[in-house]
């Protein structure tokens, strides 16, 4: 790329990513009125100036790797930093402390853009679903009154998720982990006269609030631990180097990151943030309320980019947890059973964007799963699910927006059918992107989801995996512990015993578990996508009175987005796979070239035994949607009936809502207004006990009070006096 | 600037003249009616505002600012005789700079907010928001003693008679209890103050009221903290918390706040949330910190925990609130807990959280208590389940409210987020460092529960928000039918529910301006005020530190007594080399407890 191979102009483009989506919403902001029915133009224009832009960088990565590669080992990482502006900053004090104290720290945050092969695949993905979502809007919102707010609200959230990927600093990922979060906020909302959504939109910033309740302690015990925040190296005013958490210097050295009880409670805040903003059990309540939103953004924001910035942030801050075996095999724990539990719900969900969510939460739990085995494979295998689940996920939601838009804003599955013959774009595209949700080879999904079975096999099953896995095994079994022996704050003492804890559970038989769930929830996967496909298209054609006489095929804006999301759904994933490109590309990330990360990495081996179980378990679940729906009417008895009271477990998403309601919300609100009380009439009664003493004392010394002029100024000549008296007193002494 | 040089003294003494004169030119129009005064009055403000940000920007680049030393200073001898000095002192520093130009821009608000809702004897009304502004300048300016404390009760009598001729139906208690409860708290205040003075006085000779005089003598021969002298610098260190603390108001003395504040007509709210509270915070800047070094140290882990439970508590009762302005009041008592939490955790990090979050809590409450008055103009009720759905009306106020409450709730890139974080990670950091004997755990809790404070925050300003701006249009119907008369009636007022009116852009504006550039640069501001808030706050902080580290001494010689019972043969050096390794672990002990080291854990260390 000699074009852009100076150095100031790669600075530009990592700039203009953020910077032009910021400009498009301002400008949208500005102008909406103005603009009208074309108010979708600043927003688009920006976000296609900020997608060809990421899209440039993306190749300049794949260029310094490969160069890289010839150089020297695949494993060299590559990272480069812009720094804008001084965000904050605190110098320490110079105060003696002791051994035993640990020292202020100098706090200085920089506004600091990283580019590195992560972060450039991140910036693709975003902008370009971004993109495409955004075209699609224009025929979803069009007549909406809200319509400038849509589409800067969507540039806005462009700008957040690009900076959140981008950013080179704890804080400011922090930063714009809650701008996103704002952005969903307002947009879940966006028909703000409907209650429900109102309400939607506020428990999902909730329930994120608590999740970055652990972001935010997991920031401060960062800060206490290394004492800065940054991700990269930076080099002091004097010349020498100052290790930042995920830099270089750390990275390469065997101690530099720090395990035990602090980095283990540090991950499984970040698990706690990760969880809330990728909607893990226990925090994944919001997501499917937020359904309320309009479909455009459920499909950018609620499937393919926000939701993932948990993955992004496990996959950024790997080698954190690579050193914590505890942490680790908690994140696949929860994501293995946020992956059954949210699937289960999805069989019995009518509301077909519902499905779609918790499909969703069930595939974010998945990604989850392959993070927490630690391994080099692990890792690659979730961004490249993250990638296809994008497009697929992004694909079905703006199928499912298509019929909503058709069927009068209808979603219940049960009051429609059959609506192949009237939208076939949407039908064909649609059942891409079920294939590659149920993993049918050659769908991307297939492919990813192979990946994420072979990782967690691999843990389970070390000694009969094919390869050198007994020896990566081992390298993390053996890495992990020297990190906190020799590290500079931890020590052997009686609190290796939280980590030790969780660590019992690292152990094949809990992976064999794992790997089972997620083979079952494969199956569950390919039954409720393709009963949601056989309930929507199949069967004797119906259409709710709420359509109208209107019941069409959506505009090309609409269709030409699912169609260049469903090839994207169809052939990613072969391409990825077959290539390898991906795996060998994320390699150079900072954070997965760590020793401790790569030296996970196993030559690349297609493993005709998984895909075939893989492969067998979406068979499955489709044959029996199949037989349950396929040609029936949809509002029609369906096997779900046999399900008894599980059914009803099931549809009334285990009771967790509830739990929540009885557990926290009702008990808080109950301690609130008793402290309501307790303030307004016992302590502020207090005051007022208080406050009428001199009042009685008045009453008694009224007698004091004569009125006489001459008695008054006496008394103010002896207080005077006496004043005077005490500083001369003093004065003496 | 050629005919005349307009010195930085002079200028200070005009910026504090201004709303003077522009009272006195209140009252002279006011025979000519309601539209010349209020507009003489907002010119008033203006005038002021622009002075006062061209002083900022004057000392911003002046060779003081580096140091964050005192600019424009004004000495005019007061009360000179003898050995009593009492000087008219004013001055600006780094560490009044910003709380100096708040007030400046927070009066323009006030007096923008009373535009339409101020209709009867507005002539008082707008002498007296003038002459509030002048004493709220003067406080923060004054380096004098006696000129503070004149200042500071002077800031009182305003408000008391805002609060209780233009106030809501309650006005009259209001109104009493505001004054009394913080005439009552000052009384103390200056009773302690004299005690510095006449402490200074012994040693030195003279009755000086020079407040860098009084900390620099203090420094000098600080006032006795022991058991002989009767721990005399905790009592006057209590004196002066007594008027600070409730000025904050810090948990349990905040009654008076929530009724003053629900009864307080818009322009007297956003003073009072907006500066007045503040006054507290800058005492404790101003004199406690630097002053009373040894007391404040002691002090310091008590009034953590009253920050503490004033975040928690505050917020907690702010979700059972069902008045709007009552929420935002208590949302009040919450935030400046974190300022207390921030100060008195003695970290530099938390400390200049601190007082960012002054000016930040001052910026957004007062655009929220504004607007609370917007939507009281419109709506005629303040009941959080009556409203609903002004969104779909007024738009632009539902953005605008939404932006205070974004920033009131610690929304990253505005600016209630820096001060909030911060204060926190100070606090994190204190709590790692150490904190003397028998509160290292408890500091750790704190710092939780002062985190959980953030996600309590959101819970009841978005479902305020939520209630009032969204879902269906409620507020109309919560009308009764006369009120309703008397909307159509009024000429000058809301016929229909409006969106913003130009005086309400201006009195929001500026607000949700800072609230941006304080969010996203917010080093801008940090800097100027750095090095004065470090200098006021230093000997706090040693001495803290060297209490933390003579704690760690006992608490070390304790474990090796322990450790010896447990193992007597054990040899002292290597019990010396047991208590080394406690403390080169220590934030890692913190999260089990230090004091509950079972024996079984003391033998796997001993044993290696």
């Amino acid at each position: 790329m000699p074009f852009f191979s100076t150095e100031m102009s790669i600075e530009t483009l990592q700039l203009l990513v953020p910077l032009v989506p910021f400009i498009g919403a301002v400008a949208t902001i500005i102008l909406g009125r103005v603009l009208g029915s074309k108010a979708h133009i600043p927003a688009i224009a920006s976000i296609a100036i900020a997608a060809a832009a990421a899209l440039v960088l993306l190749a300049v990565e794949v260029e310094r790797v490969r160069e890289g590669t010839t150089v020297e080992s695949a494993a060299r990482p590559d990272e480069s930093i812009v720094t804008l502006w001084q965000w904050a900053g605190v110098e320490s004090d110079p105060v003696d402390h002791n051994a035993n104290q640990v020292a202020a720290r100098p706090f200085s945050i920089d506004v600091t853009l990283r580019l590195d092969p992560l972060t450039a695949t991140m910036l693709s993905l975003v902008t370009c679903v971004g993109l495409l979502v955004a075209i699609y809007s224009i025929g979803y919102m069009h007549d909406d009154p809200g319509y400038p707010r849509f589409f800067a609200l969507v540039a806005m959230f462009v700008f957040s998720m690009t900076m959140l990927v981008a950013a080179s600093n704890f804080l400011i990922v922090y930063v714009f982990w809650e701008a996103v979060g704002a952005c969903s906020y307002l947009l879940i909302g966006f028909w703000f006269q409907k209650p429900d959504a109102a309400r939607a939109a506020k428990k999902a910033f909730l329930v994120n609030r608590i999740g970055d309740f652990g972001f935010a302690v997991a920031l401060f015990l960062l800060f206490v631990t290394y004492g800065t925040l940054d991700f990269h190296d930076s080099l002091s005013p004097n010349g020498t180097i100052l290790p930042g958490i995920l830099g270089k210097t750390r990275l390469m050295d065997e101690s530099g990151i720090i395990g035990g009880a602090i980095g283990t409670a540090v991950c499984l805040l970040l698990l706690l943030a990760a969880c809330g903003k990728s909607a893990q059990l226990p925090l994944h309540v919001w997501l499917p309320d937020a359904m309320e939103g309009p479909t455009p953004a459920s499909a950018l924001i609620h499937a393919a980019t926000m939701v993932t910035a948990g993955v992004y942030l496990i996959t950024r801050t790997a080698p954190l947890f690579v050193a914590c075996p505890g942490a680790l095999v908690v994140v696949s724990i929860v994501g293995a059973s946020t992956a059954m539990v949210a699937a289960l719900i999805a069989t019995v969900q009518n509301d077909l964007k519902r499905v779609l969510a918790y499909s969703t939460i069930s595939q974010l739990g998945y990604m989850f799963a392959s993070l927490g085995t630690g391994l080099a494979l692990g890792f690659t295998a979730a961004i490249f699910h993250l990638m296809t689940h994008a497009f697929f996920k992004a694909l079905l939601f703006l199928g499912a927006g298509s019929v909503m838009h058709s069927m009068g804003g209808v979603i219940d599955m049960r009051r429609f059918g059959g609506l192949r013959k009237v939208m076939p774009i949407t039908a064909i595209t649609f059942l891409c992107g079920s294939l590659a949700l149920a993993g049918v080879a050659p769908f991307a999904g297939f492919f990813s989801k192979d990946e994420i079975l072979t990782a967690l096999r691999t843990k389970g099953w070390p000694d009969t995996a094919h390869h050198s896995s007994h020896e990566s095994h081992a390298m993390t079994g053996l890495i992990a512990p020297r990190m906190h022996l020799t590290s500079s704050v931890e020590s052997v003492t009686n609190v290796d015993a939280f980590p030790a804890s969780l660590e019992a559970l690292n152990t094949p038989f809990v992976w064999q578990i794992l790997w089972w769930m997620s083979l079952i929830t494969a199956g569950l996967t390919a039954f409720y996508t393709f009963r949601a496909f056989f309930m929507t298209f199949t069967g004797p054609t119906r259409v709710p009175h709420e359509a109208g006489h209107h019941a069409h095929e959506s505009p090309p804006t609409m269709t030409g987005p699912l169609v260049l999301l469903a090839i994207a759904s169809g052939v990613s994933g072969i391409w990825i796979f077959g290539t390898q490109s991906l795996s060998l590309f994320l390699a150079s990330t900072p954070s997965l070239a760590a020793p401790s990360v790569a030296g996970t990495a196993v030559p690349h081996v297609f493993h005709l035994d998984l895909a075939v179980q893989g492969t067998l378990a979406s068979l499955l679940g489709i044959s029996i949607a199949a037989i349950a729906h396929l040609g029936r009417r949809s509002d029609g008895p369906h096997i779900e009936r046999f399900l008894g009271p599980v059914g009803t477990l099931f549809e009334n998403k285990f009771y967790i809502d509830l739990i929540y309601v009885f557990v926290v919300v009702r008990p808080l609100e109950f301690i609130a207004r008793l402290l309501a009380f307790f303030d307004s009439s016992v302590l502020d009664g207090l005051v007022d006990a208080v406050g009428r003493v001199p009042f009685s004392l008045g009453r008694v010394l009224r007698s004091l009070q004569s009125g006489l002029l001459q008695r008054y100024a006496v008394a103010g000549v002896v207080g005077v006096l006496a004043l005077v008296l005490a500083l001369v007193w003093q004065l003496r002494g | 600037m050629t005919s005349f040089d307009l010195t930085p003294a002079t200028h200070l003494l005009l910026v504090l003249a201004t709303p003077i004169v522009g009272s006195l030119l209140v009252w002279v129009l006011g025979a000519r009616g309601r539209s010349a005064v209020r507009q003489s009055a907002v010119v008033t403000a203006v005038v002021t505002l622009v002075l006062t940000g061209w002083l900022i920007l004057r000392y911003l680049n002046s060779p003081e600012a580096a140091v964050g030393a005192p600019y424009a200073v004004v000495q005019v001898p007061w009360l000179v005789d003898g050995a009593l000095d009492i000087q008219f002192s004013l001055g600006l520093d780094g560490l009044s700079l910003w709380i100096f130009g708040l007030s400046a821009l927070l009066s323009l608000t006030a007096v923008l907010v009373s535009w339409q809702s101020i209709k009867e004897r507005s002539v008082g009304f707008y002498m007296l928001l003038l002459i509030l502004e002048t004493a709220m300048l003067g406080v923060f300016t004054a380096r004098d003693v006696v000129l503070f404390y004149v200042f500071f009760e002077f800031t009182l009598v305003p408000l008391f008679f805002l609060i209780g001729i233009w106030g809501h139906e309650d006005r009259r208690r209001a109104a009493a209890k505001f004054f009394i409860y913080t005439l009552a708290g000052s009384v103390f205040t200056f009773i302690g103050l004299l005690s510095v003075v006449l402490w200074n006085a012994s040693h030195s000779g003279i009755l000086s009221f020079d407040i860098d005089t009084l900390t620099a003598g203090l420094a000098a021969h600080p006032i006795p903290m022991t058991a002989e002298s009767g721990w005399l610098q905790m009592w006057i260190f209590c004196a002066l918390l007594a008027g600070f603390a409730v000025k904050v108001p810090i948990v349990p003395l905040h009654t008076w706040l929530p009724l003053a504040h629900v009864e307080a007509p818009t322009g007297g709210s956003v003073d009072l949330a907006g500066v007045l509270l503040k006054i507290g915070m800058y005492g404790f800047l101003r004199f406690s910190l630097p002053m009373l070094p040894d007391a404040a140290a002691v002090a310091a882990p008590w009034l953590v925990s009253l920050g503490v439970v004033g975040i928690v508590y505050g917020a907690l009762v702010a979700i059972a609130q069902r008045d709007l302005k009552r929420l935002i009041a208590f949302s009040s008592v919450s935030h400046m807990g974190y300022c207390v939490m921030g100060l008195f955790a003695l970290d530099a990090l938390a400390i200049e959280g601190a007082n960012l979050q002054l000016i930040n809590h001052g910026l957004s409450s007062a655009g929220l208590f504004a607007l609370v008055g917007m939507i009281y103009e419109r709506y005629h009720t303040r009941s959080i389940v009556n409203l609903g759905g002004i969104a779909s009306k007024a738009p632009w106020l539902t953005v605008l409210f939404m932006l205070f409450t974004f920033s009131s709730i610690g929304l990253p890139g505005l600016n209630g987020f820096v001060g909030e974080f911060m204060i926190l990670i100070g606090m994190f950091q204190r709590s790692f460092r150490g904190a003397p004997l028998h509160w290292e755990t408890l500091y750790l809790v704190m710092s939780l529960a002062a985190v959980a404070g953030v996600v309590l925050g959101a819970w009841y300003m978005l479902w305020a928000v939520e209630r009032v701006f969204f879902g269906a249009e409620r507020g109309s119907s919560g009308l009764s039918s006369g009120s309703q008369a008397s909307l159509q009636k009024d000429p000058h007022g809301f016929t229909a529910i409006d969106d913003l009116r130009w005086w309400e852009w201006g009195a929001l504006a500026p607000l949700a301006f800072f609230v941006v550039w304080i969010g996203i640069t917010p080093q801008t501001f940090l800097a100027p005020s750095s090095s004065a808030v470090r200098s006021a706050t230093r000997a706090s902080c040693d001495v803290f530190d060297a209490r933390v580290k003579a704690s760690q001494k006992t608490f070390s010689e304790s474990v090796t007594t322990r450790t010896d019972s447990v193992f007597p043969s054990a040899s002292s050096h290597e019990t010396q080399n047991i208590s080394n390794l406690f403390f080169s672990s220590r934030h890692s002990l913190l999260l089990t407890g230090p004091r509950m080291i079972p024996s079984d854990q003391l033998t796997r260390i001993v044993s290696p």
